[in-house]
């Protein structure tokens, strides 16, 4: 993991709103993506990316989208890291570009696992803890998934295996945002009490906030101490955050914004970009 | 049966293949899904525990995972019956391929030879959905000996790569020495230009019966086990094409999909002399029983084969 002394909440909080600013034109450019499930990711994706793992190093922790249609703020925060350059931000989901509509590690060796068919992440995760541990690495492999995604049974498969192994290496963030792809996780099938299942599998959970910089850095953080359990933070977020006509309406799982609604979109965050240090 | 052969389970081969590769190779990792003595890898997980993963009955994570490890460097080779580690496994192995990992899944009880389990239990469209994947390679060897073989070839290249395995008994027609080529298929018997059989390696028994039967037929021929069916020998397919006037694919499989099927697509658009002719099973489910049995009642059997040469 990255050594960082002291980490800043406001730069990070700062940082955030610029890599949704990113989203909102990678997803408009592009006529096609996500937004709201990534717009619920993004703080947590930014925090890692900023302060855990080092893309410098050949032998790192990773981090690996399973739900790969959030795809954009990953590309945002790699922007942010300079892994991504300023120019093909304009061509994402577009031919001959490096920012496919998921994850593709191919393309982009820093997104770690080609990934978008839903369920697959966390067992890619349990393989790449198996392997940390075989090479007595102490990197630690984060793996994020969505709420409704907990549905694929393969997750369950995954969940089980990671609890019998003990694999402490391994951390499971849920972005918990509530909403399928239209409507809320609980009417479409229940998966509450979703801590007590994930305890009762052998899992370390902690709940937060997932917008709090302050709260996903004391989970990621006192998370490295815990030993003997694998990890999972159910972040509490919320779909669309950040841009008001968008938070909490299933709808956003994929419109893409006419012009209107993206300038409207688009004056909103530069409002709370206006309003932070950067 | 056939007197002048030892006869062998070809699936055994595949333990201590492994473990003797692993003892020099020290990124081989096997993975099972609950059936490890099944398929013969039982004896890895002791010889190396630290390297084994038992994941319990949870085919499509264990591939998923078999991924994982392999973005880290290692060599993990998922071992069950082929309905278990390639029936079940479609969308995870595809990712796999899509990611373009060093990922091995050997399938044992290829086509019906897990017969007794029932037609649930069958892997007769295995080479078919694993060859279609892009990236994929595809083998399929014969006895114990070539599977052997296969599997050091199979470790020595690099990407995503599925095998099938007999579970039914087969002659031991090669030596231990023998040499396995990824993509060159082997010509045993070339005795004349009326036929040619080509066989994939979990139907050899019934490939050499077909072969002995055709003596009587009065037409002479050419056997054929063609080892690999992605990538497939197109040269000596296309060569075989233009000298005999008939080939008879002969697969322990369905007849859509495998080796009939690219051997076909393979001539399909060009000018040869040869009428391409399928012996294997018939797009059909089929029942419980003996392999050997099943393999007699449906077709895949020496008559099959010797009908399409008169």
């Amino acid at each position: 993991m990255k050594k960082i002394l002291n980490v800043n909440y406001d730069d990070l909080r700062a940082t955030a709103l610029k890599n949704r600013l990113k989203i909102l034109n990678m997803v408009h450019d592009g006529a096609s993506g996500h937004l709201g499930g990534a717009l619920s990711a993004c703080d947590i994706i930014t925090y890692l990316g900023e302060c855990i793992i080092d893309y410098d190093s050949d032998e790192r922790d990773r981090f690996i989208l399973s739900k790969g249609h959030a795809v954009t703020a990953l590309y945002a925060e790699l922007h942010e890291l300079g892994i991504v350059k300023d120019e093909e931000l304009h061509t994402f989901r577009k031919l001959n570009s490096r920012l496919s509509g998921h994850t593709n590690r191919e393309k982009l060796p820093e997104t770690d696992v080609t990934t978008g068919l839903l369920g697959q992440g966390l067992s890619y995760g349990v393989g790449m803890a198996f392997a940390k541990k075989l090479k007595k690495s102490r990197d630690t492999v984060y793996v994020m998934i969505g709420d409704g995604e907990t549905h694929e049974g393969q997750i369950w498969e995954a969940l089980m295996e990671a609890g019998h192994f003990k694999l402490d290496n391994l951390v499971l963030i849920i972005d918990r945002n509530g909403l399928c792809s239209h409507q809320p996780v609980e009417n479409v099938i229940s998966i509450e009490p979703l801590a007590d299942r994930l305890e009762s599998f052998g899992w370390f959970v902690k709940d937060i906030n997932g917008h709090s910089m302050e709260e996903i850095d004391s989970a990621i953080t006192s998370l490295q101490s815990q030993y003997g359990k694998p990890k999972c933070i159910i972040a509490h977020t919320v779909k669309g955050k950040g841009i008001s006509f968008m938070e909490n309406d299933g709808q956003w799982h994929r419109n893409i914004p006419t012009d209107e609604q993206y300038e409207i979109a688009k004056a909103e965050l530069e409002a709370q970009i206006g309003g932070t240090n950067v | 049966m056939f007197s002048q052969y030892e006869y062998s389970i070809p699936k055994e081969a595949i333990g201590n293949t492994l473990i003797e590769l692993a003892e020099t190779n020290n990124k081989i990792c096997v993975f099972s899904s609950d059936v490890s003595k099944s398929v013969n890898v039982y004896e890895f997980s002791q010889a190396h525990p630290d390297r084994f993963f038992e994941m319990g009955i949870a085919e499509q994570s264990t591939v998923s995972a078999a991924g994982g490890m392999a973005i880290e460097g290692f060599i993990p080779v998922y071992v069950a019956l082929s309905i278990f580690s390639n029936g079940m496994t479609f969308p995870q192995t595809r990712q796999v391929c899509n990611n373009n990992l060093n990922v091995k899944i050997i399938g044992t009880h290829a086509g019906v030879d897990d017969g007794a389990d029932g037609p649930g239990h069958h892997s007769t469209e295995d080479m078919a959905i694993s060859r279609v994947i892009p990236r994929m390679t595809v083998l399929c060897p014969s006895d114990e000996n070539e599977v052997a073989a296969a599997i050091r070839a199979m470790i020595d290249m690099e990407g995503p790569c599925y095998m099938r395995v007999a579970r039914e008994v087969q002659p031991i027609i090669h030596d231990k020495d023998i040499k396995f080529e990824i993509g060159k298929a082997e010509i045993l018997y070339d005795e004349g230009d009326d036929f040619a059989i080509i066989f994939e390696g979990s139907a050899l028994e019934q490939a050499l019966e077909g072969w002995e039967a055709s003596k009587n037929t009065g037409k002479k021929g050419k056997l054929i086990n063609i080892r690999s069916i992605k990538p497939l020998d197109e040269e000596c397919v296309r060569k075989v094409a233009d000298m005999v006037d008939t080939i008879i694919t002969v697969e322990n499989h369905s007849i859509k999909g495998g080796l009939y099927s690219v051997i076909c697509e393979t001539l399909a658009g060009e000018k040869h002399k040869a009428v391409v002719k399928p012996v294997g099973f018939h797009d059909q489910f089929m029942e419980s029983g003996p392999s050997a049995g099943i393999k007699e009642k449906y077709g895949l059997n020496a008559k099959a084969i010797v009908d399409y040469i008169n």
